[in-house]
């Protein structure tokens, strides 16, 4: 932590900082410049909020030099979490692609769509129950008849299944049907779900809030990693931004830092980014290239009569030409893409 | 050329032994003095003796470091010698 005192400040306020740092357990570097004097504080293994120290007379700022969260940083865990889910890796060389559709409408959309994704090389199927909807009157999900849906097409293929939890009440039930709990962008910072997750056995999808830094998307990892449950992955899906030409800002610099910041699988949602089918490939080739560990994307049968998000649902045959073009850039950075013979058909249709 | 380069660094590396063995002499101290603040029930950071320790340097100073220059390196000095006692006091403390 760095001290910078004020132009002005005097010797006995210096002092008096020095004197709070040494009463804390650090050990204090001065160093006198012309104008101001700065204060090193190493060592300390008190949890303290630097406010006590803002507020001391002559001080002008105070900067941590480590992060505020623990078990989420690289520096308590240099290696990469490989989250593992039966025989999906995610986190490790493969980059793991989960697609289906937004939510589940019928027996025949969730089937068709996951028929359609496994052709085309996906892991995971992603698909709601319970959505969250920025209007009431919008169509808000089957509830449990869409996770028993969802769970039997998934079987069926031989696919994970990732669900989204909006609230503590569904998780029982979500627990019973889902491989992997996702929390939406709305409920990042929902502390007691977060809280509760953290006593679950199942992995957790966490998404970035929309308009969350990446600090605090990281302290929300670390309520449920301080909770006990180890695995937990990252998605970026977009901030608010003051741009209106994509529905959010699909912010790819993101997965660079938090592969720098910290050890936990880092995913990306081209799909929720964007907003628009004809953005998705292209956000989802730059995501992969940048080292993304994985992608969250929308897929329906029939995207002009889905339900929800049907404007950034991709065509299964756009799907499969997507999937085509990542299994050439993956290798460029050393990843691969679903390595298992999948079918040709339908591609470049 | 080269001839007085190498009696001059040799210089250097002699006075960098002296400067070592007064560093740990004034550490040594430096650690009795700790002792005797946490036997006389004192803090281990006692500012006013700061800057006493640091206007005697300046007055004794002759150049060609200006006073500036030989504070900043004496709170480098200072700020070790804190940490010296603090350890010596950790480890008292939990025997």
């Amino acid at each position: 932590m760095v001290v910078v005192m004020q132009e002005r400040a005097t010797d006995e306020q210096i002092q008096r900082v020095i004197a709070k740092l040494v009463e804390m357990g650090f050990d204090v570097h001065r160093s006198t410049g012309a104008l101001r004097t700065v204060l090193g504080a190493v060592g300390g293994t008190r949890q303290f909020d630097t406010a006590l120290l803002e507020v001391l007379d002559g001080v002008q700022e105070v900067m941590r030099i480590t992060e505020p969260y623990k078990l989420a940083s690289r520096t308590f865990k240099q290696d990469d979490t490989v989250i593992t889910v039966d025989d999906v890796r995610i986190g490790g060389d493969e980059v793991i692609v989960m697609a289906g559709p937004c939510s589940a409408e019928t027996e025949e959309q969730v089937e068709t769509t996951t028929a359609a994704v496994k052709r085309a090389g996906a892991k995971v199927l992603r698909g709601g129950a319970f959505k969250p909807r920025s209007s009431p009157y919008s169509f808000q999900g089957l509830g449990e008849e869409g996770l028993r849906l969802l769970k039997s097409a998934a079987d069926r293929h031989s696919l994970k299944l990732v669900s989204e939890v909006m609230d503590i009440s569904q998780l029982d039930l979500i627990e019973r049907y889902s491989d992997i709990l996702q929390v939406g962008a709305r409920n990042m910072q929902n502390f007691t779900l977060l809280r509760e997750l953290g006593r679950s056995r199942k992995p957790i999808l966490l998404k970035r809030g929309i308009s969350a830094t990446i600090e605090e998307w990281l302290l929300s990892a670390e309520y449920i990693l301080a909770g006990g449950n180890m695995s937990v992955m990252l998605c970026e899906r977009g901030i608010r931004t003051f741009e209106s030409a994509t529905r959010n800002t699909l912010d790819i610099s993101a997965i660079p830092v938090v592969r720098k910041l910290s050890h936990l699988p880092i995913l990306v949602d081209p799909s929720h980014g964007t907003g628009r089918r004809d953005k998705v490939a292209p956000m989802a080739r730059a995501a992969v290239a940048a080292g993304a560990d994985g992608l969250l994307i929308e897929v329906h049968n029939d995207p002009d009569h889905a339900l929800s998000d049907g404007a950034q649902s991709l065509f299964p045959a756009q799907f499969d030409r997507l999937m085509a073009e990542l299994r050439i850039i993956a290798p460029a950075i050393g990843r691969s893409i679903c390595l298992e013979p999948v079918a040709r058909r339908g591609w470049g249709v | 050329m080269t001839g007085d380069l190498d009696d001059l660094r040799k210089r250097i590396d002699l006075l960098d032994e002296h400067l070592v063995r007064l560093l740990n002499a004034r550490a040594a101290c430096a650690l009795e003095i700790g002792r005797l603040k946490r036997d006389l029930g004192m803090e281990i950071y006692q500012p006013a003796r700061e800057v006493e320790v640091l206007s005697h340097v300046a007055e004794v100073n002759t150049g060609p470091l200006d006073t500036p220059a030989l504070r900043r390196l004496f709170e480098r000095i200072i700020d070790e010698a804190r940490r010296l006692e603090r350890l010596a006091d950790e480890a008292r403390t939990s025997e």
